[in-house]
Order: structure tokens, then sequence, then C-alpha cells
């Protein structure tokens, strides 16, 4: 079994690293959002992995069921061309617009990285095991708080995306 | 070395490739999908933080769940104001609307 989750871990790796890749440099913007959601199919495996099955559903529920879809009808609302390229004319980059991406890339990989295995934290190597029933009493009991106003957010966040396109209409 | 830094270290790695295209790509479309993936490194790191210390799953788990819900109500806005962009200067491609009033 050790060995089985160590395959696992390996393969859903490889996936988010060639997911994310495929994500950041596609010069389709739908090929990007096909290696956005082998990406979170990758993610979500890492969850079942670490004994966390409803956040993996969850994230499959959310991600790939809303959000992907949501940024697919982004592409199709804004796009004229059906072959969703991002830019019409791709033109060459200047040399220091190369610099600064891998400056962003690398100042932060290399100073998280260093922390991460310099500073172990205490850790414990088997899961806690928590039950979908533990997880729905902590929602409703210590931090009702927050569960009411994520809703709060999700409403107004909602409201605020009507509006938006709303009044723009309004004025044609 | 441990698990929890090999967790961590993916979602290090998710969220640096995030960065990296909300840097790199043209269009606000391409930023909204990069941004997409520097949430999901935050949440992987929080529940590897909850699952493998001696910390309380419950909190990491629901803490996750949170940023999923706010990860959706973002994209949600940013789909309005991407759609906003388009109609009044008909592209979405970052260079073409470098100005903030107009």
């Amino acid at each position: 079994m050790e060995v089985l989750a160590k395959i696992a871990f390996g393969m859903y790796a490889l996936i988010i690293l060639c997911g994310g890749a495929v994500t950041v440099t596609a010069q389709s913007l739908v090929r990007a959002l096909i290696g956005l959601i082998a990406t979170l199919f990758a993610v979500a495996g890492m969850y079942l992995l670490l004994a966390a099955p409803l956040i993996a559903f969850m994230q499959i529920l959310i991600y790939v069921g809303a959000v992907c879809v949501l940024i697919f009808f982004a592409i199709m609302l804004t796009r004229a061309s059906g072959e969703g390229k991002e830019a019409a004319t791709p033109t060459a980059r200047p040399a220091h617009q190369y610099a600064n991406a891998v400056l962003v890339l690398l100042a932060p990989a290399v100073f998280l990285s260093w922390v991460i295995i310099r500073h172990p934290a205490k850790s414990v190597p088997v899961p806690a095991k928590v039950t979908v029933a533990e997880l729905g009493k902590g929602l409703l009991e210590p931090y009702t708080l927050s569960f009411e106003l994520i809703s709060v957010v999700l409403l107004v966040a909602m409201a605020g995306a009507v509006l938006l396109i709303w009044e723009k209409r309004r004025k044609e | 070395m441990s698990a929890l830094a090999l967790y961590q270290l993916v979602a290090v790695m998710l969220f640096c490739i995030g960065i990296y295209g909300v840097t790199w790509r043209r269009s606000l479309v391409g930023m909204l999908i990069s941004v997409e993936l520097m949430l999901n490194g935050a949440g992987l790191s929080i529940v590897a933080a909850a699952q493998l210390t001696p910390a309380s799953a419950v909190l990491g788990q629901l803490a996750t769940l949170l940023v999923m819900g706010l990860a959706a109500a973002e994209a949600t806005l940013v789909l309005a104001i991407i759609i906003v962009i388009a109609r009044r200067f008909e592209t979405t491609e970052t260079d073409a609307v470098p100005e903030l009033k107009g």
C-alpha cells in the first residue's frame, strides 16, 4: 500500500506539472482550459491521498463543474473567432519580459522551497481521519459565522455580476 | 523528507506556475485561468497542513471549502468584468486596454 501511494503521488504530481505547463503556455485558450481541468483532477487525487474525500469531490464539483464552465463561457462570450487564440496577432516580446517572467517564477519558488526544506514542520506520517458528519458539525457549530459570510459573499458577487452587465445594456 | 514537505512542494509548484501565468498571459481570460491555479495551490497546502500535522483537521478542510467558495465568487465577478471590457474595447488583450479611466 505504501508503494502504491507513492506511485499515485508521483503520477498526480506529474499530471499537475504537465497540466500547469499547458495551462500557462498554450496559445489557444481552450487548450489552456483543458490543461487546467487536468490539473484540477490531479489535485482532487491528491486530496484523496490525503484522506479528504469530501474536499476531493467538492473540488471536482465546484472547480470542474462550475468554475471551468464559467471560464469557458468567458472564452465564448468574448471571442469572435472560433479558434480561441489568445492574441489575434501574436507579436514577439522583448527580452526583458522573458527575464521578468522567469524572475517572478523563480523568486517565490526558491524562497518557499527553502523555507519548507530548511524548517520542516512537525508532521504525522498518516493523515488524520475526519468524517463528513464532523465536518458538518464544525460548519454549523464553531464556524457558523464564516459559513454564513461565504453565502453572503456569493450572493453579493452574483448580484454584482448581474448589475455590472445590466447597466451597460440599459445605456445602449 | 516528510510527506508533508512533499505535498507543500507540490503546492508551491502550483502557486509558482500560476504566478508565472499571471505575468505571462496576454488576455484577461488567461490571467483568470492562472489565478485559479494559484488558488488551488493554496487549497492543497492548507489541506496537507491540516491532515498531516497535529493541528485541527476539521478547521483545515473547512478553510479549503471556503477558499473554493471564494474562488467561485471571484470567477463570477471577473467574468462580468471581462464581458464589460469586451463590450467597451472589443478585445480582452491586456495590452489593448491600458487606461483605467475612460
